[in-house]
């Protein structure tokens, strides 16, 4: 017996599955969360960002999947559900085989499973800014051969789209986002050339399908040893273009990335309850995005979405959710699991490097596979983003294999007292940093001194509190 | 015999505990002692909501229970119209708003928070979900003469569509009739100016405040 295939599946979302109000399925989805964080005694810690209790990941996994099995998921287009039987589920944990493979030629890079506190390096560290609103041409690939020329660097992630396509604004669903996204695939294969990394995995984000769609080339765009980005919404659901991106890749053959993760404040409830969901949702990737099919990984992300003080990520509850979800999928499932960091701050602030160790060492010590996406900073300005956040993201995610969940639970504290309270709505969240070009000479393409120091003092700081740099 | 009190009391709590059945049964019980519709909303069931968003602001309390409140608030309301003139009614309301996520785009938690969030302030709104056409906000507004068209875009390359609301109410000479308010990730007070949107709400809880102060204005002339 095997799992129901992509075409089983699709027939559930599209033809066959119940129909239900999206109310109800999102009510229901919050009334069994509640229930099951009350049945296996999930209780949010704020004194312990990073957990170190074993008991806790696998009640939390238990959880994840009972909630799955009990409300499946729903998508949006359909109004119907697509759910899984116990032993269906089963089967489809069991076709995960626990390796995937990116990239081409000498950039070509096997994702193995880590486990807790392993010392095995990272198997992926995946690079990239998002939302960076970065021009069309030129910078658009100065940006990314930036990213592309640090050596620990494995691929990046590209997108959503550019504002602007031929000179013309680009909007969602359009068809200059169609050409855009053919034109960043295409500038992104410049930019490796230019690093002298030409088989460099990348991720595409474009939000329509289509858009993905035509950057598919395997000489000059998108690789089938590339991936194409799709989202599990919030909590539990899809929709035609996320199932459109699965089924193209399904057929192309390229790498799935799957992004979920579980929202505070939301359907889900507390930060116990978008632990569960969370979990729910890898639950789904596996099942309803057939991530144990073809070469695919996973990165699970953590957002918070309400007061009391800003819509805000890699707060104190999301490291803590992120932690334990990190280990419950490391001891449970064969996933390829990875992270994302989304400050508030932006480049060249140490808040964003103090945001990315927390967000790190919820991940690298707690059995995540590598990282992916890249750091970004969720609000918006123009040509933010840069390698020399990419570099740190890399010798972090290094210098944190091996480490105990409690030295990362020690690191994380430390660096959400500097920072946490300056997540406000007044500050906008953060800081929102420097410019591409104010961080990099653009000319020789290489970071000024005052960033670099930064960042040099940051690491001499992490080495104090007892981690050791290899790069 | 139950007093007028009492039964303000338990309309508020039935809201605060998710109780539709309960806030009917208090609101039949209102009618039937002749308690003025207007006070079982402002002082019974609408302390209630608002008991409910200021816990939400203080992150006790999630998005659902906003809903289930306002579900069991629109129950008892639904009771209590009936025996309210229409612009009784709409001296109950504190603006009438049409929200929604534009083009494009299929977040819809803010929207929603936001939502539950005027509600608990007494605005009456009406929902059109994401991905929600240019021309049927405006055809919304007119249905429902909204006093606000509220608009939302979690992405760079959906904000666009936010400028093309303005324009086709322009087009249409609707511009003064209505206010628009937009919020979202990437939107930006800045961008409100450039676009000519009336107002900004950085997240649920602005919002409100900046519906209040559209209100306030239009109520004075002066928007």
């Amino acid at each position: 017996m095997t799992a129901p295939n992509l075409w089983e599946v699709l027939d559930r979302a599209c033809n066959t599955g119940p129909v239900m109000t999206m109310k109800d399925f999102d009510m229901k989805v919050f009334h069994t969360t509640t229930r099951l964080v009350k049945e296996h005694d999930i209780r949010y810690d704020p004194r312990t960002p990073v957990s170190s209790d074993d008991g806790l990941a696998d009640e939390a996994w238990n959880a994840g999947l009972e909630l799955f099995i009990e409300v499946g998921s729903y998508c949006i287009n359909s109004g119907r559900l697509i759910r899984f039987d116990d032993t269906e589920i089963r089967e489809g944990l069991r076709e995960l085989r626990g390796e995937a493979s990116v990239g081409e030629g000498g950039e070509r890079r096997q994702l193995t499973l880590r486990g807790v506190e392993d010392k095995k390096p990272p198997t992926i560290v995946c690079g990239g800014v998002i939302e960076s609103n970065f021009p069309e041409g030129e910078n658009f690939v100065k940006l990314y051969q930036s990213i592309a020329q640090e050596p620990l660097i494995d691929g990046f992630y590209v997108g959503p789209p550019l504002q602007s396509s031929e000179g013309r604004v680009v909007r969602s669903g359009t068809p200059l986002e169609t050409h855009s996204g053919r034109s960043m695939a295409t500038w992104v294969r410049e930019a490796v050339r230019r690093a002298g990394r030409p088989g460099l995995h990348f991720i595409s984000a474009c939000t329509p399908a289509i858009a993905n769609v035509a950057a598919a080339d395997p000489v000059d765009g998108l690789r089938r040893s590339d991936g194409i980005v799709a989202t599990i919404m919030p909590e539990l659901k899809t929709d035609y273009e996320n199932l459109n991106k699965v089924t193209f890749s399904h057929d192309y053959g390229c790498v799935k990335h799957i992004y979920n993760g579980g929202m505070i404040g939301g359907w889900a409830g507390g930060p116990e309850g978008a632990l569960v969901v969370a979990i729910a949702n890898a639950v789904m990737a596996i099942m309803v995005y057939k991530i144990g099919i073809g070469s695919s990984y996973n990165a699970l992300g953590y957002l918070r979405a309400s007061a009391p003080n800003y819509s805000a990520f890699v707060t104190r509850p999301c490291v803590w959710g992120s932690s334990i979800g990190s280990q419950a999928l490391s001891r449970n499932t064969k996933i390829i699991n990875t992270c994302v960091a989304m400050t508030n701050a932006g480049p060249g602030t140490e808040m964003q490097l103090q945001e990315i160790t927390s967000a790190q060492c919820a991940a690298i010590p707690c059995g995540r596979e590598g990282v992916s996406q890249g750091a970004r900073r969720f609000k918006v300005k123009p040509l933010l983003g840069s390698g020399l956040e990419n570099q740190f993201w890399g010798e972090l995610a290094y210098a944190l294999a091996g480490i105990k969940r409690d030295l990362a639970s020690m690191i994380a504290e430390e660096m959400l007292s500097r920072y946490e309270g300056k997540i406000t709505r007044d500050s906008d969240g953060g800081p929102p940093g420097y410019t591409f070009d104010e961080i990099y000479d653009l000319k020789t393409l290489t970071p000024r001194k005052q960033f670099i120091d930064m960042q040099i003092k940051m690491k001499a700081e992490l080495e104090d509190m007892g981690i050791s740099f290899r790069y | 015999m139950t007093g007028e009190g009492e039964v303000l009391n338990r309309l508020r709590d039935a809201v605060l505990k998710y109780d539709s059945e309960a806030a009917v049964e208090a609101a039949n019980e209102a009618i039937a002692l002749k308690i003025d519709p207007v006070k079982a909303i402002e002082e019974g069931l609408a302390k209630g909501l608002r008991e409910i968003g200021d816990k939400f602001e203080e992150g006790e309390l999630y998005l659902p229970h906003l809903i289930m409140g306002a579900d069991a608030m629109e129950a008892a309301i639904h009771v209590l119209e009936g025996h309210m003139s229409k612009d009784l009614l709409e001296s109950t309301s504190s603006g009438a708003v049409v929200i929604g996520t534009v083009e494009g785009d299929i977040h819809d938690l803010g929207l929603r928070i936001v939502a539950s969030m005027l509600r608990a302030n007494g605005f009456k709104v009406y929902d059109l979900g994401f991905n929600t056409k240019t021309l049927a906000f405006i055809q919304k507004a007119k249905d429902v003469n909204a006093d606000i068209i509220a608009v939302s875009s979690l992405m760079t390359t959906t904000m666009p569509f936010m400028k093309d609301l303005i324009e086709a109410l322009e087009a249409s000479g609707l511009r003064d009739k209505y206010s628009v308010m937009i919020g979202g990730g990437p939107v930006s007070e800045r961008w409100a100016k450039e676009i000519g949107a009336s107002a900004y709400g950085r997240d649920a809880s602005e919002a409100v405040r900046v519906a209040k102060e559209l209100m306030a204005k239009k109520r004075r002339g002066t928007k």
